[in-house]
């Protein structure tokens, strides 16, 4: 194995600990204002990056993060990995029983909440790629797909947290809204997996073929995978050590779903949201193992990923407020309409359909995942991965407050 | 559960005296008229089979009538349950079957799922009374929720069991996600109590309003997958009974394959089962 040498090891450990250390501390600071903190996360990148370090003092940045050398390389290799868990958590959070118990119903919300706003979110950047930045060279179909999964995305952790405090969460409504959000994730992965597979960075596979991909390894994961899951774990539970055997099997599972899909052409992303798709439901993958895995990643390797966000943007000299307000526009107009049409078909007032449109409008760190990988494959530029980072914390940042005006106001009729 | 009319799906098996017995029982506990439902040929050889059943359970053959049927089994004593108005129908089931059994459905598993009444589904019958000390509710919100708790206190104050164990399931996905990094220690804890504290109350809410006078109850909060960690309660607690509201919408292979809620015990029959099916919200429901 390769080693580093003495002084990018220094360097790596500086680096992950700066990272931490500053990202956990503006994310108390976020905390306080009782703002989701990975805001917070990302601000701290934003301070330690290009957009505030790199233009105040440039030698210090260049010293901590370095644009080349070996420790940068392994840095990106570690955040690149914590993309990974994170959506293998979000897999995990995908909760098939509480989808199937909502039924037809959840699926008919959901395909009207994507729906909606992945068509009004192809239709403009379609007819305005110039516009919504498209990148050079980059075929105006796939842009177009790319911005409609954008917009389509939800973030579940964002909505369960908003259904919880206004003690929705196990209502009907609740259910609704977080079975819809699960189904609605379920599916802007695939797309966004065809998606990246027609960009064909690594591969010529023509798009039928990523099409069947995508859609055989899912299936063959949520049936013969997910059996097979679900019949080791027991043995897994009972002789391996608590929690050790379980954390350590899982994410080796995560790994190597993660390394296959990326082998036969689909992102590696797409393996790991399956296979925590397929372990999550598992009737004897615990509670209490989730929480760890949970705990695990999303105070440790998440931090990291947010935190490098803004060490790779300049957010200052990349901002574009006519993009960002227009993007933003298009973010609420097709998640309101969309998710509130679908949840009034499920039999609910108009009031309450708002209040869930506003609930789903939360796109939270899926929608940084998403525009992150959209800007490392070259799909994206600069400009609206920062609109789609800024979008994704303002719908965040509003969806609890608006969902609880929505629902405390006195509509006339 | 108003139980007027309970049927039994007679097969002549090596335990149809002990089903016969069963439902004898049943029906003098619910002073309710018995059905006997045969899915076979109407034979001299067979009524008399029958008669020395009714017999060896003391019933008499006047309080019965005897339905004699042709055809797939599941389908006619599903006929005969909505033509005769049946409340109750009492079934025989093995505990398990086996991976191809389950997928393709057995008769008791069909009726379980399809049933538009009440259904005992009954793996241990015995000829001689058992004693019920331990039943187990479940307290999952469902239309058939506060049907369903009454009729196993109901039977629980019958039967004088020993324990009603009402189990409620918390959604802990729910407190994992609503607290990632967001909360101290402190708060994490107390969000957890508040949470248990809420399921408690709305346990102990819908227990008010039902008569449970000298029954002793235990509310018992569950997390993970709801029918599967009930029905390891059940065994854990070595239950003769577990009482179910029935699903609210059509059980189909999709629910095998992914299986839920009343799937995970069908599967795996922790004890007999009882699934409620409330006639009179049903008939409320279709106007």
């Amino acid at each position: 194995m390769a080693r580093l040498a003495h002084a990018d090891v220094i360097q790596l450990l500086v680096q992950l600990g700066i990272m931490l250390l500053i990202g956990r501390f503006f994310a108390e600071l976020i905390r306080k204002l009782g703002q989701p903190t990975v805001i917070g996360e990302i601000l701290a990148g934003i301070l330690l990056g290009p957009t505030f370090l790199g233009t105040i003092n440039p030698e210090w940045f260049q010293l901590i993060f370095p644009t080349t050398g070996a420790s940068g390389l392994v840095l990106s290799g570690i955040v690149q990995m914590s993309v990974v868990m994170l959506l293998f958590i979000a897999g995990l959070e995908v909760d098939l029983h509480i989808v199937l118990q909502q039924g037809k119903q959840a699926v008919l919300t959901s395909l009207t909440g994507i729906t909606i706003p992945f068509a009004i979110g192809f239709i403009f950047p379609y007819y305005f790629p110039e516009f919504f930045g498209i990148a050079p060279g980059m075929d105006q179909l796939v842009f177009a797909l790319f911005m409609g999964t954008a917009m389509g995305i939800t973030a579940l952790p964002v909505i369960v947290r908003i259904l919880m405090d206004l003690n929705l969460f196990r209502t009907r409504m609740g259910m609704l809204v977080v079975a819809s959000a699960m189904v609605d994730d379920i599916i802007g992965w695939m797309i966004f997996s065809v998606i990246l597979g027609m960009i064909g960075k690594g591969s010529d596979m023509p798009l039928w073929n990523t099409i069947l991909l995508t859609t055989g390894f899912a299936v063959f994961m949520l049936s013969i995978g997910r059996i097979v899951l679900n019949k080791s774990l027991p043995w897994i539970n009972k002789k391996m050590a608590w929690p050790g055997g379980v954390l350590a099997l899982s994410l080796g599972f995560c790994f190597l779903a993660a390394g296959f899909t990326e082998y036969i052409g689909i992102h590696a992303i797409f393996g790991a949201f399956i296979m925590g798709v397929a372990l999550g439901d598992s009737k004897h993958f615990s509670e209490r193992a989730k929480e760890i895995v949970h705990q695990f990643i999303n105070n440790i390797f998440a931090p990291l990923f947010f935190v490098s966000i803004g060490l790779r943007v300049n957010f200052v000299s990349n901002f574009d407020l006519v993009l960002t307000l227009i993007i933003i526009l298009i973010a609420f107009a097709g998640k309101i309409i969309g998710s509130g049409l679908g949840t009034k078909l499920g039999g609910f007032t108009w009031q309450e359909s708002l209040a869930a449109g506003f609930g789903m409008n939360a796109r939270g760190a899926m929608e940084i995942i998403l525009g992150l990988i959209a800007f490392e494959n070259g799909l994206i530029n600069e400009k609206v991965f920062v609109s789609l980072v800024i979008m994704a914390l303002f719908t965040s940042m509003t969806s609890g407050p608006l969902m609880k005006w929505s629902l405390a106001r006195t509509w006339k009729t | 559960m108003k139980i007027k009319k309970i049927a039994l799906a007679l097969a002549f098996s090596p335990r149809m005296q002990a089903m016969m017995a069963e439902a004898a029982r049943w029906a003098k506990m619910y002073q309710a008229k018995l059905y006997l439902v045969h899915v076979g040929e109407k034979s001299e050889e067979a009524e008399e089979k029958i008669s020395q059943l009714l017999q060896s359970a003391q019933w008499s053959a006047n309080d019965t009538t005897v339905l004699w049927r042709k055809g797939d089994p599941t389908d006619n004593i599903l006929q005969v349950c909505k033509q005769e108005q049946i409340d109750l129908l009492i079934a025989g089931a093995l505990k398990k079957e086996n991976l191809v059994q389950y997928y393709l459905g057995t008769p008791a598993r069909k009726i379980l799922r399809k049933a538009s009444c009440s259904v005992l589904m009954l793996v241990n019958p015995e000829v001689d009374a058992i004693p019920i000390k331990n039943v187990v509710v479940n307290a999952e919100d469902s239309p058939y929720i506060t049907e369903a708790i009454r009729t196993a206190c109901e039977i629980s104050i019958k039967q004088k069991a020993n324990w009603l164990h009402v189990v409620r399931e918390v959604k802990m996905l729910g407190l994992t996600l609503a607290s990632l990094d967001d909360c101290t220690e402190e708060e994490y804890d107390q969000q957890r109590n508040s949470l248990m504290q809420a399921e408690i109350e709305n346990v102990e809410k819908m227990l008010s309003g039902i008569a449970h006078e000298g029954l002793r109850i235990n509310i018992k909060l569950l997390s993970g997958k709801s029918g599967f960690e009930l029905s390891q309660f059940a065994q854990k607690k070595k239950a003769e009974l577990l009482v179910v509201g029935a699903s609210p919408r059509r059980l189909f292979f999709f629910d095998r394959v992914f299986p839920h809620d009343l799937e995970y015990i069908f599967q795996d029959l922790p004890c007999n089962l009882l699934v409620v099916h409330s006639r009179a919200r049903k008939e409320a429901t279709h106007g």
